[in-house]
């Protein structure tokens, strides 16, 4: 169970300051999402504190957000803040994150939570030792198009889900600083671990439950998976997901029911295509918010975490089924026919 | 040259940098370093175990780390004017400075201009008033400047490359054929299409890299087999399984020309300035984003001016010298390219999709 207060926070609550968080992490992702959010709240920014160890960087959002304290390593803060936001490479969420939960700080940990299940599992764990918030920032959750689909099966208006197609080809252009994803210092993270932490979340956050995986492909020739394939199943459901980072095509994704269908568009959280029984497909409105307000909501709940008054919107636990399934795909994947390479293959082979 | 040298591809995120990384990996041939502007652009390469290194032809320090220990590098940069003038000049500059033991420039044959009949590499230079080929005519200017001052440099000249990863002639026109927009141009599509597939060329520039002879050289380099426009048009789109193309009337042709041009102009320079609040407004409003999108699809399913130009030019590169120094021999016949490039725009989601 996610943790609502931690002792931090009794001690927060009891003076009534704000909290102090820290950033860790200063490339595009704190300087796009997280320090917007966070700069909306004036006595937040006053006592953050940000970190990086590429000190250029954090002294960069420093001065464009007027912070007054930075730091080139995160160990200068671990004994003086409330509450820590990861947005580091993928493979430092683990260490840096137990760091701070064993501190009993209740951590912010950007998507995908770790690389692995034993990581995942590890920092779980602590923050339920310690009795700490771990929340992991996997916003799409609060996505209205993502939010009807599990509306409609936990209602069970339409029966239960019997296929999920999903969809999501968009060139990599992420303003990567570090390039941990590509570089092998980083240790080199495709896809699946990338875009597919959102989709394979949402699978395993639908159905309530981890699919079994039947098949896993993806164009990895030792190196990252920048294309990947997977078809699953659970209960009376199979599904078929396929990401590419290399061409664009249209993000969608398609779920069937017994008794009727919900198609939408990743990046378009206006509206969805539903059908009901025998009727025709709708086009039904969703209430919503900007892509900007949303994510605001994900930073307001972690402050409201810190000081007690919440739980996390995406606690730790809840994403830990889709780990599991991306480790599933990676330690089945075989790689896709790709003939236009085998020419030069067989050259090596000879 | 030692067989096992280190190459440093310089635009190794783009279609033919990108395809040089690769084959020199997958055909262990040499030690590649895959050189980008940014890391935003490496996806592609990353699926290999290749060292991938920063390298930014626009800044000279970048292009210095990046060479550093390399016996060879291949240029092979595109974007803008820029990009390939100063961009190789700079490249130029370290690589003489380093002394580099070859540098393999990728030109274009679109250096001859607007010609007929058949073209060696004895042609002259012949200005288009079309930026891209001017600058491509700048950057060889500078590569025999340096060569004079005793940089061993190669220059390649491809025409038409098309395959797995070509945004103009694979993906592009296949988003044509497919719209239905697109047909066999009366009067203008019978043209000499010079065709080579990417993997014929990059065997090309390996060789143009390693060979003794090739140092103060120029080579054209095409696939073994001539067609029109016209014919490409019709082998693509039977490739894609699609009905038979439409007979398109010169004077439509050109009035499609004609009428889309001046909107594409406004639409570039009303995407490279509003950019930000053209995306937010696509996704509050369902109206804006279809009528965005069919805007997008109705300049990219149309020819352009320029097109009908290079459809209509009736020249053949010829490929005798590559041959002959070289040992140069393409083994990718249209057919077989097209079914290799039909099988990756499958595969890329671009022909088919799940949903």
């Amino acid at each position: 169970m996610p943790r609502k207060s931690s002792i931090s926070s009794q001690s927060i609550a009891s003076t009534g300051r704000s909290p102090r968080i820290a950033l860790i992490g200063c490339g595009a992702i704190a300087e796009g999402y997280y320090m917007p959010a966070l700069a909306r709240h004036r006595r937040i920014l006053e006592s953050m504190l940000l970190v990086d160890h590429n000190f250029s960087r954090a002294r960069h959002l420093a001065a464009r957000f007027r912070i007054k304290q930075c730091f080139a390593d995160h160990r200068a803060v671990l004994d003086t803040v409330d509450g820590a936001i990861i947005a580091l490479p993928t493979p430092l969420h683990h260490s840096i994150s137990l760091e701070f939960l064993s501190r009993r700080i209740p951590v912010l940990c950007e998507k995908p939570l770790a690389d692995s299940t034993a990581k995942a599992l590890e920092m779980i764990e602590l923050a339920h030792k310690m009795e700490v918030a771990l929340a992991a920032n996997y916003q799409q959750r609060l996505w209205p198009q993502f939010v009807k689909v599990k509306e409609l099966i936990l209602d069970r208006s339409l029966g239960e889900p019997v296929r999920i197609k999903y969809q999501a080809g968009d060139k990599f252009t992420w303003p990567t600083v570090s390039g941990f994803q590509f570089n092998s210092a980083g240790g080199r993270h495709g896809i699946l671990l990338d875009r597919g932490a959102h989709v394979l979340d949402h699978i395993c956050w639908w159905l309530g439950d981890k699919p079994k995986l039947i098949v896993s492909q993806n164009d990895s020739f030792g190196g990252i998976d920048a294309v990947a394939y997977a078809r699953f199943e659970h209960n009376k459901c199979v599904g078929e997901v396929k990401l590419s980072w290399l061409s664009n095509y249209p993000g969608r994704f398609l779920v069937e029911f017994e008794l009727g269908s919900i198609q939408g568009e990743i990046y378009y959280p206006q509206s969805v295509l539903l059908k009901m029984g025998a009727g025709p497909q709708k086009r039904v409105k969703l209430k919503t918010e900007t892509y900007k307000t949303l994510g605001h909501r994900m930073v307001d709940n972690f402050i409201d975490v810190i000081v007690g008054r919440e739980t996390p919107l995406v606690p730790a636990t809840s994403v830990l089924d889709s780990i599991k399934l991306t480790d599933d795909c990676y330690a089945a994947a075989t790689r896709f026919h790709m003939p236009w390479y085998s020419i030069f293959e067989a050259i090596n082979d000879q | 040259m030692t067989n096992k040298q280190t190459i440093l591809v310089t635009g190794a995120s783009g279609f033919i940098g990108g395809w040089i990384a690769e084959i020199l990996h997958l055909s262990h041939s040499a030690d590649v370093r895959a050189g980008i502007r940014n890391w935003s652009s490496g996806a592609r390469l990353a699926r290999f175990p290749i060292e991938i290194v920063l390298c930014d032809v626009m800044d000279k320090q970048s292009i210095s780390r990046a060479m550093l220990g390399a016996n060879c590098v291949v240029h092979s940069i595109s974007g803008s004017s820029e990009a390939i003038t100063q961009g190789t000049e700079n490249v130029l500059e370290v690589a003489h400075a380093q002394k580099i033991g070859r540098l393999v420039h990728l030109s274009s044959t679109e250096v001859y201009g607007k010609v007929r009949g058949e073209i060696n590499e004895t042609s002259p230079f012949k200005s288009m008033r079309n930026e891209y080929a001017d600058a491509k005519i700048k950057a060889e200017q500078l590569c025999w400047q340096y060569y004079r001052s005793g940089l061993p440099i190669t220059v390649v000249r491809p025409s038409i490359v098309y395959g797995p990863f070509s945004a103009s002639w694979t993906i592009a026109l296949a988003q044509r054929l497919q719209s239905g927009n697109w047909g066999i141009l009366k009067g203008y599509g019978e043209g000499i299409c010079n065709l080579v597939y990417v993997a014929d060329l990059v065997s090309g520039i390996l060789l143009a890299a390693r060979h003794e002879h090739a140092v103060g050289e120029a080579f054209n380099m095409v696939g073994p087999e001539s067609m029109t426009w016209n014919q490409y048009f019709k082998k693509f789109n039977a490739a894609l399984g699609l009905p038979e193309l439409k007979v398109i009337d010169p004077a439509d042709a050109k009035l499609r020309a004609a009428v889309t041009d001046p909107v594409r102009s406004l639409g570039k320079f009303v995407l490279k300035h509003f950019s930000a609040p053209l995306r937010t407004m696509s996704q509050r409003n369902r109206l804006a984003r279809e009528l965005l999108q069919y805007a997008d699809r109705t300049l990219k399913t149309n020819p352009r001016t320029g097109d009908l130009s290079l459809y209509n030019r009736e020249a053949v590169y010829l490929t005798t010298k590559a041959r002959d120094i070289l040992g140069y021999r393409p083994n990718f016949d249209v057919s077989r390219g097209l079914d290799l490039s039909v099988e990756w725009l499958r595969h890329a989601g671009l022909v088919e999709q799940l949903i």
